[in-house]
């Protein structure tokens, strides 16, 4: 993992760039989200991917790019997260003015 | 917080840049890692002792494939690559080195290279021995045929430099280990070259033994040879020390009055027993020969020339034989000289007054034996008669003027007969040769000195 980090921090740091422009962007987007059932299933195919590199079960190139692919998606999330909670808590400073 | 769940559903349209960051991040990026931890496990097994090493790298998963020497080092080298930061997965494709029973090793030396075989038990054992044999071996070509196997008995590598040292005194020949036995055979490079080994063998570290060592000495060779242009008897060829060396000077400087002798004999080990009462005999033939080569090869001894007349030769390859130790072969390849031209009487007696001021008969001392040092003397002497079939010849003989002069006249007496007997012997008419003993009555030096005593002590021949 700390491998992974420092070969391919470049690209981590734009996954979290990524994410947190989306997460902001989100807050005041206004087209269709995703249904709840939808990212029920989602979350389980997620947990299934991590499962799988956790037992190490894929050999060889798609193995490493499954855990590539797994880590920039985290970092995705944790932007998102950080960019939207961003986002409600300057909306939520200006409202009271508004 | 709890906006998070709301917002979520809305974070979904980032995932198309991402799946093409990830994309593009594995495009650019799976040779470099797999490179890189290529690198990394090959620098962790650096101290690891295996040969055949393979590391394929693919993503993050490395398999190794390697030759181990024990079952420690196999599990060491998968768990030093597996320690590697990175590598997700080590596929391990390790074995054993195969295990010789018996663990034989060999080195074989032949006119143009040195070639080392068998099993060698590491990569740096095998490599401290190919140095070895080039170092010790000067410019010999050094091919390797060793393979890597388990099994080696302890304290090898000590045991294969100590016979490495001792293949450069072998002229060809092999030296195997197989486990503790060593066996050599072949054939030593110089004289005393089978003793060094043997000696070096006693070193052997422990465990290891000497089985069969049948290296054989090359040939202890003595050469005399006789050149009646030159007027030289040139020696060439061994003895076994500076006391027989001496003796042989000697004795060949007696047995070849007229001839100049040329030494080149060196003293070395490894003679056969017996050597000295094998080649005064045989030195005595020589110098009864006109010409003639004398090789003394081994227990063997070759004589070649020519004799100076025919009894002569029956005699001495009938005889010479019963003079040499038991064990010793002798080969006699003698021819007979052809006779020169009859010569007149005045010719004659100059011929024989030559022979006898080149050299003088001798005998035992106060005896009538005639010395077998005389016999080369006595053969010119034989042979110069032959030329004078007319003449009448008298054998005088004389002594200096110590002790009585009753067996003075006696010992005179008896030599001259003892002297003309051997000449009757050789083939020429009784009647020809009239032996008379003259005693101390005509001296040819002062009795006072002891050199004109020996002048005095004389066999003369006067032709009549």
């Amino acid at each position: 993992m700390a491998y992974l980090v420092t070969f391919h921090w470049g690209w981590l740091l734009a996954s979290l760039l990524l994410g947190f422009a989306m997460g902001w962007i989100a807050v005041v987007h206004r087209g269709p989200g995703v249904s709840k059932r939808t990212s029920l299933w989602l979350a389980v195919l997620v947990a299934a991917l991590v499962a799988a590199a956790l037992a190490r079960v894929i050999p060889g190139r798609p193995g490493y790019w499954l855990d590539l692919g797994l880590i920039m998606f985290a970092c995705y999330l944790a932007g998102c997260a950080v960019g939207s909670w961003l986002r409600d808590w300057v909306l939520s400073r200006h409202a009271p003015a508004a | 917080m709890h906006g998070l769940f709301r917002w979520r559903s809305k974070w979904w349209p980032g995932l198309i840049p991402l799946a093409i960051f990830w994309a593009i991040a594995a495009w650019t990026n799976t040779s470099t890692v797999e490179s890189d931890l290529a690198a990394r496990s090959t620098a962790a097994l650096k101290d690891t002792v295996l040969d055949k090493t393979r590391i394929a790298v693919a993503g993050r998963d490395v398999t190794l494939a390697a030759d181990a020497f024990s079952e420690d080092g196999r599990s060491g080298a998968a768990a030093s690559v597996q320690a590697v930061p990175g590598v997700r997965r080590v596929n391990d494709e390790t074995r054993l080195v195969p295990e010789a029973k018996p663990f034989v090793w060999s080195a074989e030396r032949d006119v143009v290279r040195v070639t080392l075989g068998g099993s060698a038990p590491l990569p740096a054992s095998k490599v401290k021995l190919l140095e070895a044999a080039r170092a010790s071996l000067g410019g010999v070509e050094v091919a390797d045929q060793m393979n890597l196997s388990r099994g080696a008995p302890p304290r090898f590598d000590d045991a294969a430099l100590l016979l490495l040292d001792q293949i450069g005194k072998l002229k060809d020949g092999k030296i195997t280990i197989s486990d503790g036995k060593v066996s050599l055979s072949g054939m030593a490079r110089e004289l005393g070259g089978r003793e060094a080994i043997a000696a070096a063998l006693k070193n052997l570290p422990e465990g290891f033994s000497a089985a069969a060592n049948e290296i054989k000495a090359p040939p202890y060779i003595f050469q005399a040879y006789k050149d009646p242009v030159a007027v030289t008897l040139t020696l060439t060829g061994y003895v076994p020390d500076n006391n027989v060396h001496t003796a042989l000077a000697a004795a060949a400087g007696r047995k070849f009055f007229s001839e100049k002798v040329v030494d080149n004999l060196k003293a070395s080990v490894g003679a056969p027993s017996g050597f000295a009462n094998a080649v005064m005999p045989a030195l005595g033939a020589l110098s009864r020969l006109s010409t003639g080569t004398l090789v003394v090869s081994d227990r063997e001894v070759k004589l070649s020339g020519d004799a100076l007349y025919d009894a002569a030769a029956v005699q001495m390859r009938a005889g010479l034989g019963k003079d040499f130790p038991p064990s010793w072969q002798f080969k006699a390849d003698i021819s007979v000289k052809p006779q020169a031209a009859p010569v007149d009487a005045t010719v004659c007696q100059q011929l024989f007054s030559d022979l006898l001021a080149k050299g003088k008969i001798r005998f035992e001392s106060g005896r009538a034996t005639i010395d077998p040092d005389s016999l080369g003397l006595l053969d010119r002497l034989v042979e110069t008669s032959l030329r004078c079939p007319a003449a009448s010849i008298e054998i005088a003989g004389h002594t200096d003027a110590d002790g009585e002069d009753g067996f003075n006249q006696m010992l005179s007496e008896k030599r001259a007969q003892a002297v003309a007997d051997y000449l009757v012997k050789a083939g020429l008419p009784a009647s020809q040769f009239t032996a008379t003993g003259y005693g101390s009555t005509q001296p040819v030096a002062s009795n006072d000195t002891d050199e004109g005593k020996a002048q005095n002590r004389r066999i003369d021949f006067l032709v009549r």
